[in-house]
């Protein structure tokens, strides 16, 4: 073995240039490819985490109605119980009463459709971390009547700053429409453009007042300690209250756990890409190298060596090839992803663009050692494969050609 | 027991569209200890009957035997094998390989055999050392003259301590002074250890030396001879 093993090393450096070549190729298609699936990792989880640290947390509780039919009449029932559930509950962590609806955004200059959150700024502070996104004025603190805050790209459309007033129409409990005033105390500006132009934040006693209701709550929104506990969760509620409906993030946001299963499509799509570009690759070089080596082989086997013998130095040819570029592709992967794991990939360049989608401008990338373990393992299968048919063509020949001239 | 046993061998190329008779029943017994070559102009049939006999090519009809096996019939796998601890070859060309040093290319046939490690490394000296080659023992083929790859060719055919040696052209590459020097080698081993030496040549030098002439004609043995080589 270690005969076989020498011979295919040094067939291997028989021609620096050609295996160099294909190395450099394993290389930096293993350095791209795991660059690239880290970033799309990080993108990833950077959005997910986001969206459910931001917006949506682990588990949402509504009415059974609301997420088709979102009328302020569709309320929780009940939530004093739930409340104490879940202060009791060792599984939750922070929770916020939400009261929510529809209506108009009326300015000097123009009218807008959006969505009014009425939140209670304590408990939502210690629930998510929207109001991290704040870049002028407070958080519903100050003392004025009926404050709110909105986003950017809003207040620029309609020419608001702080301290202007705007006007809210919407329905109330019992389906009749009301206007009320209020005033413009913060401005926030979070990842994504989209939701910034659809959402207002009020005080949810503020909004109570106006809807008619005055323990009126329309979603109850937790974090886990576990987000893992999330799908647990909600069923323990769905089993212990009735009249609502407990979903876990990826039931309430299925466009998530389509994100999550398109990154996935698309780690699959680069690593056939990564990988056939390496099969075609080895299954040229080395039916170079045998087609060279024709004499030689034949010889080999006219003075005794077995084809099993010579099918193994061809594999091991290609085997030690690959390892050696995909385990230095994947070193300089590495230390790529974990330089850029603290400093981030910085798409300033794409701003616009990415808000609208709602992605960071500075991505973070990551690989899981399980990640690392998978591309080794499919190099060493492709590998395998792709040398598979020069083997053949290296067993199949005939040992008079070690008496042709060469 | 004859080393060598042909019986009305036969190798016809194309048989079912223009037949080419490379070599014609042919019957031919060597037996240990000889030094025989075989002789005639090109295309006559030398090349196939060495093929035939160090079973690298498969009789249209008749046998070989060697050493009292019939090697005719025997499997691919299994004639490798037999190969591998009962003939050896020495090619035109030297093939030897080279990205190994002489040393390792004498060692590779034994550690095909399994041999053990200690006794691969006494025999590959002893080997070189008899060919001459103990100075250029760690030289890669490449910085090998081409009567020192030749000599390191004899050097492996002899690692397996065959039954025969079959050197097809062995002198056919090299100047006057490294073919002598090739064939005293191959002279002493097969007087001094009873090597038997089959050549396919129409190099007068090696024909001079040998001590029984096979002439072949249209692949037909015409004459055998034995002289004092």
């Amino acid at each position: 073995m270690l005969t076989l093993l020498t011979l295919s090393w040094r067939n291997i450096w028989r021609h620096p240039g050609r295996s160099g070549a294909l190395l450099a190729a394993i290389i930096a298609g293993l350095w791209a490819g795991c660059l690239t699936v880290g970033a799309m990792n990080g993108m990833l989880k950077q959005r997910l985490d986001y969206l459910i640290n931001n917006e949506i947390t682990h588990v949402q509780i509504h009415h059974p109605q609301f997420s088709r039919d979102p009328y302020p009449r569709h309320a929780i029932s009940g939530g004093d119980q739930i409340k104490s559930w879940l202060e009791q509950d060792q599984r939750v962590g922070n929770f916020s009463f939400r009261t929510l609806t529809d209506g108009m955004l009326q300015s000097a200059i123009k009218t807008s459709g959006v969505r009014i959150r009425g939140i209670d700024p304590p408990s939502e502070t210690r629930t998510t971390r929207f109001h991290e996104h704040l870049i002028a004025g407070d958080y519903l603190e100050a003392q004025v009547r009926n404050p709110l805050i909105m986003g950017q790209s809003l207040a620029q459309s309609h020419n608001l700053d702080i301290g202007h007033r705007i006007v809210l129409v919407f329905e109330t409990l019992d389906s009749e429409l009301t206007a009320a005033a209020f005033n413009l105390v913060g401005i926030f500006s979070s990842a994504s453009e989209h939701y910034d132009n659809a959402n207002v934040f009020v005080r949810a006693d503020d909004l109570k007042g106006l809807l008619g209701g005055e323990a009126i709550v329309h979603e109850i929104a937790m974090m886990l300690h576990d987000a893992d506990q999330a799908a647990t969760v909600a069923a323990d509620l769905n089993a212990e209250f009735t009249g609502i409906i407990a979903q876990p993030w990826h039931e309430l946001s299925p466009e998530l756990q389509t994100l999550v299963d398109y990154g996935q499509v698309m780690l699959l799509i680069i690593t056939i890409v990564i990988m056939l570009a390496l099969a075609f690759g080895i299954i040229n070089t080395m039916l170079m190298a045998i087609f060279e080596r024709l004499h030689e082989i034949g010889m080999l086997i006219s003075v005794g060596m077995s084809r099993v013998r010579v099918l193994a130095m061809i594999l091991l040819e290609s085997l030690i090839l690959t390892l050696v570029g995909a385990l230095t592709g994947m070193i300089l992967a590495a230390v790529t992803v974990t330089w850029l794991k603290e400093r981030g990939i910085n798409l300033e360049l794409f701003a616009s663009g990415l808000a609208e989608i709602g992605y960071d401008t500075i991505i973070y990338p990551f690989l899981q050692p399980g990640e690392f373990v998978l591309i080794v393992f499919v190099v060493i299968v492709v590998t395998l494969l792709a040398s598979t048919y020069p083997a053949i063509k290296a067993i199949r020949i005939d040992p008079l050609e070690a008496t042709k001239g060469k | 027991m004859p080393v060598v046993q042909t019986r009305q061998l036969t190798r016809t190329y194309n048989p079912d569209t223009i037949p080419v008779h490379a070599v014609r029943q042919a019957d031919l017994c060597i037996e240990e200890g000889e030094f025989t070559s075989i002789v005639g102009p090109s295309g006559s049939g030398k090349t196939t009957l060495l093929n035939l006999i160090g079973g690298l090519d498969r009789p249209t009809s008749g046998s070989v035997h060697i050493n009292g096996t019939d090697i005719t019939g025997m499997s691919d796998s299994k004639l490798i094998d037999f190969r591998l601890w009962h003939i050896g070859f020495v090619f035109q060309h030297y093939n030897l390989i080279p990205v190994f040093s002489a040393r390792e290319n004498v060692a590779f046939i034994m550690l095909l055999q399994n041999r053990d490690k200690d006794e691969i490394a006494r025999r590959t000296d002893e080997l070189l050392d008899e060919v001459g080659l103990e100075k250029r023992k760690d030289t890669r083929p490449a910085q090998l003259s081409g009567g020192e790859q030749q000599r390191v060719a004899v050097a492996r055919a002899l690692a397996c301590e065959p039954k025969i040696i079959l050197a097809d052209e062995p002198t056919a590459n090299l100047d006057t002074t490294a073919a002598m020097n090739l064939l005293d080698i191959m002279t002493r081993m097969n007087r001094e250890k009873k090597v038997t030496f089959l050549f396919s040549t129409h190099d007068q030098r090696v024909i001079d030396r040998a001590r029984r002439v096979v002439r072949m004609l249209d692949g037909a043995i015409v004459e055998d001879s034995c002289h004092e080589g």
